[in-house]
């Protein structure tokens, strides 16, 4: 079943039981104003019987005492019938006297042959519906009592129901026809109004189908009021966004990676077929070979990396944390990277806390900084210093690197720790990097939750700074 | 032929250079878009390799633009995106081929021969009057007799053939034969037009080449 038809359904559903429950009370509210009429028609009747007769319901002796009132009825009856030949309606009563056991001992002549219907053993007065000849009255049945209040006999008085049977039946029959007809209205209005209101959910799906994993760029269109469905729009197309965004950058790397990879591979093969289409000196055998060998050199780095990569993405590294000497892991690795920045002439200098000790992998910890650090060397000018500081600020240890180099444009900061990215974007070698380093830096200080920042000034120099979680 | 690869990889532009040159090309280098913009529109070139990702202008733009200034030089694209969607992008920016990097030297070559084919030319081969060159072998026949051609004589032959029956200034025989790195000094063409007339006469192909004074040379197929 659809959503449009469900909630049709179910709204139809409560709404016709409601009606139903409506309905019935009315009916018996109707019902019971009419009967109250003519139970009091009924009463003011006996009441005047007993006035007649100068009896009251609770000084019964005689039945005799009602004779002369119920001929005078009979009279009265004959007159009035007779007087109303051809006019209205005769308004008439019947009257029955019966004894407890529920013999008749008299009837108002009206009655004919008929009686009025007997309910034995009532000790207080009751109303009932009946008939006589098919039409239907209205029957009260008073108990007589003698002065000892035990029940003598009963008089029933009856009138003809008349017009307010057909009322009633009719109102019943309006209940019943009508109700299937409202109900079936109901669902129909409501399916309409749901199906108009659910209308921007199909176009939500309209355009969720359209959509494909190469072609991501589709977005629903936003209905004009600030609701539920354009909050459900909004927060779908937000979805979109970042699984383009994600797709996009995943696509990038892909591409990246494979530019990265088939340039080296592109220049062995080709280097080697060039160099074996004809006989040459030995020399320059060597001399290109020795050139594939470090184009492959460059090549393992780099498979090296992406492995390293794709291994701390999957999230299947366990990082070993435990208390580390920040600065005999800074001394280490400034005395591994000392050859390469000698040859630029550059110096470490360590300043700040000389026992600060950080919880980290050890391992993981050294290759951040090792990255870091190569890459300062790398873009520093020749003869200028690397600075380390490690410093307390509240309970966090931070360790800052800032180099004397080329800087990083601001707008590119955001950027640096993207895979494959460089600053350079000509991508050319001259440098030797991949722009996986600081890839791999960001994804080791995730795993220990150690926070990276990096600040930068143009033609004065970079800081990436270490916040280690406090301990 | 003279050919310009505009290619940022250094290793690459390399061995392509020399593999080429060793095929009797005449190879220039642009080592980014700008500058392989601008040696395409100074220099008459017979064939452009462009790779799509070098700095400055992308390959495809500088395609574009080659193609923008009216010019139906054959271009190659020569790089490592692979992707159908980038092929499509490559040929309807402009280009005659498409090359995936890493290729064979082998088929980059034979595409190069076949980008480099007249119009009423079924195959590599190059022929006037009873003299044949087959560019593949680099060998030259005057009705069966074998010629043997230095590189330069040889790509000379070659230019010559190619467009015979048309006058070849010296100044376009510098520009397709000889690279961006020889001095305009033309007497040089002179000395190599003798050597050849000499080869061709021995082996029986004598007044070929004919010289249009003042102007260059012309083969002429009859």
């Amino acid at each position: 079943m659809s959503l449009r038809n469900r909630i049709a359904f179910y709204y139809t559903v409560t709404s016709a039981f409601l009606i139903a429950i409506v309905f019935t009370i009315l009916y018996f509210m109707v019902q019971s104003i009419v009967y109250k009429q003519f139970d009091e028609e009924i009463n003011s009747e006996v009441s005047e019987i007993f006035s007649d007769a100068h009896v009251t319901s609770k000084d019964f002796t005689s039945f005799s005492r009602f004779k002369n009132f119920i001929d005078d009825k009979e009279v009265n009856y004959r007159e009035t019938k007779h007087e109303e030949k051809g006019t209205a309606k005769v308004d008439t009563e019947f009257i029955q006297l019966v004894d407890n056991n529920g013999l008749v001992i008299n009837k108002s002549a009206n009655l004919a042959r008929n009686f009025l219907a007997f309910i034995p053993a009532q000790t207080k007065t009751i109303y009932i519906n009946s008939s006589i000849n098919n039409s239907m009255i209205r029957q009260g049945q008073l108990p007589l009592l003698n002065k000892k209040g035990i029940i003598k006999g009963y008089i029933i008085v009856a009138v003809p129901l008349k017009n307010a049977v057909i009322v009633l039946h009719d109102l019943q029959n309006v209940f019943l026809f009508s109700f299937p007809g409202i109900t079936l209205t109901l669902f129909i209005v409501t399916r309409l109004i749901a199906g108009k209101s659910i209308a921007p959910i199909k176009k939500v799906i309209a355009t969720a189908e359209k959509m494909t994993q190469t072609n991501l760029s589709q977005r629903i269109e936003l209905p004009h009021h600030h609701d539920e469905l354009y909050r459900l729009s909004a927060t779908i197309n937000a979805l979109l966004d970042r699984m383009q965004d994600a797709f996009q950058r995943e696509k990038q790397f892909t591409a990246d990676a494979s530019h990265e990879l088939k340039t080296p591979l592109a220049v062995v093969k080709g280097t080697l077929e060039v160099l074996v289409r004809k006989p040459r000196e030995k020399e320059q055998y060597e001399y290109k070979i020795q050139f594939c060998l470090l184009e492959l050199n460059r090549m393992a780095r780099l498979i090296d990396q992406l492995l390293m990569l794709a291994r701390y993405e999957s999230n299947k590294m366990n990082p070993h944390i435990e208390a580390v000497w920040l600065r005999s892991l800074l001394e280490t690795v400034t005395v591994r990277l000392h050859p390469i920045a000698l040859d630029k002439e550059i110096g470490f200098k360590i300043n700040g806390i000389e026992k600060a000790a950080v919880t980290a992998d050890p391992a993981m910890l050294e290759m951040i900084l090792e990255n870091i650090l190569s890459n300062a060397i790398k873009y520093s000018p020749d003869g200028s210093a690397i600075t380390i500081t490690v410093e307390q600020k509240m309970r966090t240890l931070i360790c800052s690197i800032s180099d004397q180099g080329i800087g990083i444009p601001e707008e590119k900061l955001h950027a640096v720790f993207e895979r494959f990215y460089r600053v350079d974007e000509s991508r050319n070698s001259s440098t030797g990097g991949f722009g996986l380093g600081l890839s791999i830096v960001k994804r080791l200080a995730d795993l220990q939750k150690i926070k990276v920042g990096v600040t930068s000034a143009k033609n004065q120099g970079t800081t990436f700074a270490l916040t280690f979680p406090a301990t | 032929m003279r050919l310009l690869i505009i290619e940022d990889e250094a290793g690459i532009a390399g061995f392509l250079k020399d593999g080429l040159e060793e095929e009797y090309f005449a190879v220039d280098i642009a080592f980014d878009g700008k500058n392989g913009l601008d040696l395409a529109m100074t220099n008459d070139y017979d064939l452009i390799i462009i790779d799509w990702m070098i700095p400055a202008i992308s390959g495809i733009e500088v395609c574009r633009q080659i193609r923008k200034s009216g010019s139906l030089i054959p271009i190659m694209f020569l790089t490592a995106k692979d992707t159908l969607e980038d092929v499509l992008f490559g040929l309807e920016a402009g280009a005659n081929d498409y090359i995936k990097k890493p290729f064979a030297f082998e088929e980059l070559l034979a595409r190069i021969r076949v980008q480099l084919r007249n119009k009423n030319q079924s195959d590599d081969s190059l022929s006037a009057g009873t003299l044949n060159i087959n560019p593949g072998t680099h060998q030259v026949f005057c009705d069966s007799i074998e010629i043997t051609l230095t590189p330069k004589e040889f790509a000379l032959l070659e230019y010559l053939v190619r467009n015979k029956d048309k006058v070849c200034t010296r100044s376009r025989i510098i520009e397709h034969v000889w690279d961006i790195h020889f001095d305009s000094d033309t007497s040089v063409i002179d000395v190599y037009i003798t050597f050849l007339r000499r080869k061709l006469e021995n082996a029986g192909c004598g007044n070929l080449i004919q010289t249009i004074r003042g102007v260059g040379y012309i083969i002429r197929e009859s």
